[in-house]
C-alpha cells in the first residue's frame, strides 16, 4: 500500500464504497435500486451528504420565512401576538425559529457536507459506518417532521399562556422530535469523527489533516460533550410532562422547559455550530488563491481552541440560580476568549491570500467572498459575544444573545454555500453557479449584518432585560432594519436552496463555471 | 526481490468499531452524567431549603450494594469474553457473555426489588421524579449494553470470532465498563449519600 491509496480497513467501509463505485457488470446495473428507492439503501456517505444539504437548505426557507414574520410583528405593523394567533403561538414560533435554526438547518448542513468531503479528504473509500450515516439521516428527518407537526399542533417547548390537554400531549412529541434530532445529529458526528481517526491514511497526522476535516473532527466531539446534556435534560422533563401533572421540570403551561434548553442556543454552546465554518473558511481561501498555509500545525490548534471555547453542557443555568453562573469568571473568559481564535484564524486566511495568486477573478470567487463574509459574521457574533458578558454594560438578557445567534447561524448558512461551490464534485451535484453563489452570499451577508447590528444596538436601548424582544419603545427604525435583514436571509437562504435544487438538474461543469 | 511484488501491509488503523464504539459511549456517559448533575443539583437545593429529600428509611442500601457487588462482577466477566474473542477461544467466549448477561439481567431483577420496596410514585415530589429519570435510564442503558452483547454472541455462534466480531465484542465490553461506572455514580449518589 502506498501513501496515495485508500486506507479502508473496514470491511464495512469497503463494502459501503463498492456502493459507491460504478457498476462493472450489467448484473449490478440491473440490481441497482431505483432513483426513488435509493436515498433509503444507499450506503455511499456522498449522497447521504447530499440529502441533508438539500433537505436542511430546504428547511432554512421555512424557518428563515418565520424569522420574517416574527421580526414584522416587531415593527409594530401588527402586534406579535395577533400576527400568529395568541401568546402561546407567538411563544411556539419564537422558540421553533431558534431551535429550528440551529437543529434542522445549520448542524444538518455542515453535517451533510462533511459526509460528503471528509472520506476524500482523509483518503478512505467512504465514511467508517455508511449504514449508521444513512439512519442519521432518516431519523433527523422523522424527528424534524415530528418536530415542526407538533409545533403547528399546538406543542413546542413551553408556553406562556396556559395549554389544553391537547396541547401538553403535542408539547410531549415536540420533545421526543427534539431528542430524535440530537441522536441523529449525534451519530452523523459519530461517523464523521470515526473516519477521521480510524481511516486516514497511513502516515496522515492528526496534526496534518485537512482544515475542513479536522474541524469537523472538533466540532464532532464538541457536539458530544454538549448535545447529551440537553438529551439528559429532555429525558428530565418528558418523565415529569408524563407523570400528570408536572412538578416542576415540564411544565406545560408555563415557559419552564424553554428556560431548560436555550443555553444551547446561547454562547457559548451556540458556537458549536461554527466550529466546521473556519475549516469550511480556511480551504475555500486556499483553494481560490492557489496557496497552502505555511503553518498549517498553527490553523489545527486554533480550530481546536476555538472547538473549546464551544463546548456549553455546563453553562445549563436554569438549575443554579442564572447570575451565579453568568457572573462567573469561566463564562466571562469564555466569552471573552472565543474572539482570539476567530481573530488569529483571519490571519491565517489572510496569510494564505498574501501568498496566492491575487487576480481580481480569484478575489471575487464566489468561495472567497463566502469564507470572508463568513468569518465577518462569525467575528461579529464573537465581538458581540464578548461585549455581552461584560457586567457593566448591562447586555446579558437582552437582544444581544440574539445577534450571537444570528451571527453564527448566518455565518453557517454562508459556509454551506461555499461547500457547495467548493465540494460540488463531492456532493454529487453540478458547480453552483456563479451568479446565485454570489447572489446568496451577498444576500445573506447583508441581512446576518443587519440582524447583528439591530439586535446588538437594540440590546443597548431596552431598559429591561427583554430577551423576546417584546418592548418595542426607542428602537423602532432599528426593528425596521431587523425586519429587512430577516427578509434578506430569506431571499439568501431561497437563492441557496434553489442553486443547490438547480445543480442537481444539471450535473455537467460548465466552462464558465469551471473558474 | 522486486519491492513492488510485496503484499500489502496491513492499515495501522483497524479498529473502526472500536473507536466509533468508544465515541459513542463518550456521548452516552455524558447524557448520563447530566441526568445526575440534575439530580445532585436539585438535592442540594432542597436541603438548602430545609426540606426533606427522600423519606427516611425509604432508600435502603442493602440491594443497592448487591447490585455493585454484582456489576464489578460482570465487568471481569466482560472482559473474559474480550479476551477470549482476541484468542479465539469459542467456549469460553460463550460462557462468559453468557454469564455477562445473567448479570445483567440480575441487576434489572433488583431494581424491580427496589422499586416495589421504595414504592415512590413518579409524580410524588423532584425527588421521587429525579429517582426514576436516573435509574430508569440506567436501566435503558444497562439493557442497550445487553443487546450488544447478545448480538455479539448469536453472531459468533454463526462462526469463528474472526477480527470484525473481535472488535464488536470489544467495543460491547467498552459501553458495558461505561454502564458499570455510570451504576457507581448511581450506587454513591442515590443510595450511599441519599
Amino acid at each position: 500500500m502506498t501513501l496515495t491509496e485508500p486506507a479502508i480497513a473496514d470491511s464495512e467501509a469497503a463494502s459501503g464504497a463498492g456502493g459507491a463505485a460504478a457498476p462493472e457488470s450489467s448484473d449490478e446495473v440491473a440490481a441497482a435500486p431505483s432513483i426513488l428507492a435509493q436515498p433509503f439503501v444507499t450506503s455511499d456517505a456522498a449522497e447521504v451528504g447530499r440529502l441533508f444539504v438539500l433537505t436542511s437548505l430546504l428547511l432554512a426557507v421555512g424557518t428563515s420565512v418565520i424569522g420574517v414574520l416574527l421580526s414584522l410583528g416587531r415593527t409594530e405593523a401588527v402586534a406579535p401576538w395577533d400576527l400568529f394567533g395568541g401568546f402561546n403561538a407567538y411563544f411556539r414560533m419564537w422558540t421553533l425559529y431558534r431551535m429550528s435554526f440551529m437543529l434542522l438547518v445549520v448542524m444538518p448542513l455542515l453535517l451533510g457536507v462533511a459526509l460528503a468531503v471528509v472520506p476524500s479528504q482523509v483518503g478512505a473509500g467512504n465514511v467508517a459506518f455508511p449504514r449508521a450515516a444513512l439512519a442519521s439521516f432518516w431519523s433527523w428527518l422523522i424527528g424534524a417532521v415530528i418536530i415542526v407537526v407538533s409545533v403547528f399542533a399546538g406543542g413546542g417547548w413551553g408556553a406562556i399562556d396556559g395549554v389544553t390537554g391537547n396541547e401538553s400531549d403535542a408539547m410531549a412529541l415536540t420533545l421526543l422530535g427534539t431528542g430524535m434530532v440530537m441522536v441523529a445529529l449525534l451519530l452523523g458526528a459519530v461517523t464523521v469523527a470515526t473516519t477521521v481517526i480510524s481511516l486516514r491514511q497511513t502516515g496522515m497526522s492528526l496534526l496534518y489533516v485537512p482544515p475542513f476535516s479536522w474541524s469537523m473532527l472538533v466540532a464532532a466531539a464538541v457536539w458530544l460533550f454538549t448535545l447529551p446534556v440537553a438529551v439528559a435534560n429532555l429525558v428530565v422533563i418528558y418523565a415529569d410532562l408524563r407523570g400528570r401533572p408536572a412538578i416542576a421540570f415540564g411544565r406545560a403551561e408555563s415557559p419552564d422547559v424553554w428556560l431548560q434548553l436555550d443555553w444551547l442556543v446561547e454562547q457559548p454552546a451556540v458556537y458549536i455550530m461554527a466550529v466546521p465554518v473556519l475549516g469550511i473558511a480556511v480551504e475555500a481561501v486556499g483553494a481560490t488563491v492557489g496557496a497552502r498555509s505555511s503553518r498549517p500545525e498553527a490553523i489545527t490548534v486554533i480550530v481546536g481552541l476555538f472547538g473549546l471555547l464551544a463546548v456549553g453542557g455546563w453553562s445549563q443555568d436554569y438549575f443554579t440560580a442564572p447570575q451565579d453562573l453568568r457572573d462567573g469568571l469561566v463564562y466571562v473568559a469564555f466569552g471573552l476568549a472565543a474572539v482570539l481564535p476567530l481573530v488569529a484564524l483571519a490571519g491565517g486566511a489572510a496569510e494564505l491570500v498574501l501568498r496566492g495568486t491575487k487576480t481580481l477573478d480569484r478575489l471575487l470567487d464566489v468561495r472567497m467572498l463566502g469564507a470572508g463574509a463568513a468569518l465577518k459574521l462569525l467575528g461579529a457574533a464573537a465581538l458581540v459575544g464578548a461585549l455581552r458578558v461584560i457586567e457593566p454594560l448591562d447586555l446579558l438578557e437582552t437582544t444581544a444573545t440574539w445577534a450571537v445567534f444570528h451571527g453564527v447561524v448566518v455565518a453557517g448558512l454562508i459556509a454551506g454555500v461555499v461547500g457547495l461551490r467548493n465540494w460540488s464534485h463531492e456532493l454529487l451535484i453540478g458547480p453552483l453557479s456563479v451568479v446565485v453563489g454570489r447572489g446568496a452570499v451577498a444576500l445573506l451577508l447583508g441581512g446576518g449584518g443587519l440582524l447583528v447590528l439591530s439586535d446588538l444596538i437594540s440590546g443597548f436601548l431596552v431598559d429591561a432585560p427583554d430577551l423576546m424582544a417584546l418592548s418595542l419603545d426607542g428602537s423602532a427604525v432599528l426593528n425596521v432594519l431587523a425586519f429587512v435583514g430577516s427578509i434578506l436571509v430569506a431571499a439568501g437562504a431561497a437563492a441557496a436552496a434553489l442553486g443547490a435544487v438547480s445543480a442537481l438538474r444539471t450535473p455537467v461543469m460548465t466552462e464558465g463555471d469551471a473558474t | 526481490m522486486r519491492t513492488t511484488a510485496l503484499p500489502a501491509a496491513e492499515a495501522t488503523r483497524p479498529r473502526t468499531v472500536v473507536v466509533g464504539a468508544l465515541l459513542a459511549t463518550g456521548a452516552v456517559f455524558m447524557a448520563f452524567a447530566a441526568l445526575v448533575a440534575v439530580y445532585v443539583q436539585q438535592r442540594q437545593l432542597a436541603r438548602a431549603t430545609g426540606q426533606e429529600w427522600f423519606p427516611e428509611g425509604s432508600v435502603e442500601l442493602g440491594p443497592a450494594g448487591m447490585m455493585m457487588m454484582t456489576l464489578v462482577l460482570s465487568m471481569v466477566t466482560v472482559q473474559w469474553a474480550v479476551q477470549a474473542a482476541r484468542d479465539e477461544d469459542r467456549p469460553h467466549g460463550f460462557i462468559a457473555l453468557g454469564v455477562t448477561l445473567m448479570f445483567g439481567a440480575a441487576v434489572i431483577n433488583q431494581f424491580w426489588f427496589v422499586y416495589t420496596d421504595t414504592a415512590f410514585a413518579i409524580d410524588g415530589g423532584r425527588a421521587e421524579l429525579l429517582f426514576y429519570a436516573v435509574t430508569g435510564s440506567f436501566i435503558a442503558m444497562l439493557i442497550s449494553g445487553m443487546a450488544m452483547l447478545a448480538v455479539t454472541t448469536i453472531r459468533s455462534l454463526m462462526g469463528p470470532f474472526g477480527r470484525d466480531l473481535a472488535h464488536g465484542v470489544q467495543a460491547a465490553g467498552a459501553y458495558w465498563h461505561m454502564c458499570v461506572l455510570c451504576y457507581f455514580l448511581v450506587w454513591y449518589v442515590i443510595f450511599i449519600t441519599k
